[in-house]
């Protein structure tokens, strides 16, 4: 005997919704890289065989170029708003990790301004950036 | 016969894998940018400012860093290897050992990161540096 009774139809998810989970997938992906986004300056990285990880929860990125220019965020400053913006992360965050990314050409008397500004504050630890040796 | 006029249960995206890889792709995805982010490089103490540290003079050493990257150590200029040896021979004679850096304010920064690399390839831990011109 042949059953002729209407089976209730299964649910299902439509597969053409799934290019649309893609594209908000997408556009999340470009937000959260958007979230993450660097202010790098274009530098020569010093390099070096043996590193360690020098990153914490907390960091402050001090750049400086080859010519002493020293830059936060993409924003160029001068000693005295470096000094202040230092104090700022500090007192926010005393466990704000300060690093030094400078260019493998800069003269020491550029770095050694900054180093001197972080002492001047009685900051104690510096991460000195660079990049794993080929 | 019959069979074949019966029509196919569709199948159940659920039960396609599709959203496992995409789940997948994205913890990649944050994997990655979780990496790009982080700094390596060296944890450096720096000294504290007009405050003088007094060390024994028999454990101090002395390195000089000039202009063009040439290292001095005792009065001899001397290499990036053979420097790194000597260091290495008086870390193991002297435990105590502190090492000052006396960096030229035009010595190249790369210069200052080989020779701090080799001062940690060695663990030593009494390590100082200042500029040159604060001693003229």
């Amino acid at each position: 005997m042949i059953n002729l009774k209407r089976k209730k139809p299964r649910p299902m998810i439509p597969m053409s919704s799934m290019s649309d989970i893609g594209f908000l997938l997408l556009i999340f992906i470009m937000l959260i890289s958007l979230i993450n986004q660097r202010h790098e300056v274009k530098i020569e990285y010093s390099e070096a065989k043996k590193l360690e990880k020098t990153s914490d929860s907390h960091n402050l990125e001090i750049w400086i170029e080859r010519n002493g220019v020293v830059t936060i965020d993409g924003v160029i400053v001068d000693a005295k708003t470096l000094e202040g913006i230092v104090a700022e992360s500090v007192a926010q965050n005393p466990d704000a990790r300060v690093h030094v990314i400078a260019d493998r050409n800069t003269p020491w008397k550029y770095v050694n301004s900054v180093t001197g500004v972080l002492q001047l504050l009685q900051h104690r630890v510096v991460s000195f950036v660079v990049k794993e040796a080929p | 016969m019959i069979k074949r006029f019966m029509k196919r249960k569709p199948d159940d995206p659920g039960d396609s894998g599709s959203l496992n890889d995409l789940s997948f792709l994205l913890i990649v995805f944050f994997i990655v940018i979780a990496g790009f982010n982080v700094n390596k490089g060296f944890l450096v103490n720096l000294p504290e400012k007009n405050k003088p540290r007094v060390v024994q003079t028999n454990d101090l050493m002395r390195c000089e860093l000039g202009p063009t990257g040439e290292i001095t150590i005792d009065g001899k200029v001397t290499s990036l290897e053979a420097a790194s040896t000597t260091i290495g021979a008086m870390a193991k004679s002297k435990p105590n050992m502190t090492l000052l850096l006396v960096i030229d304010p035009e010595t190249r920064y790369q210069r200052v990161i080989d020779v701090i690399h080799e001062i940690r390839t060695h663990d030593i831990e009494n390590f100082s540096f200042r500029m040159e011109e604060a001693d003229k």
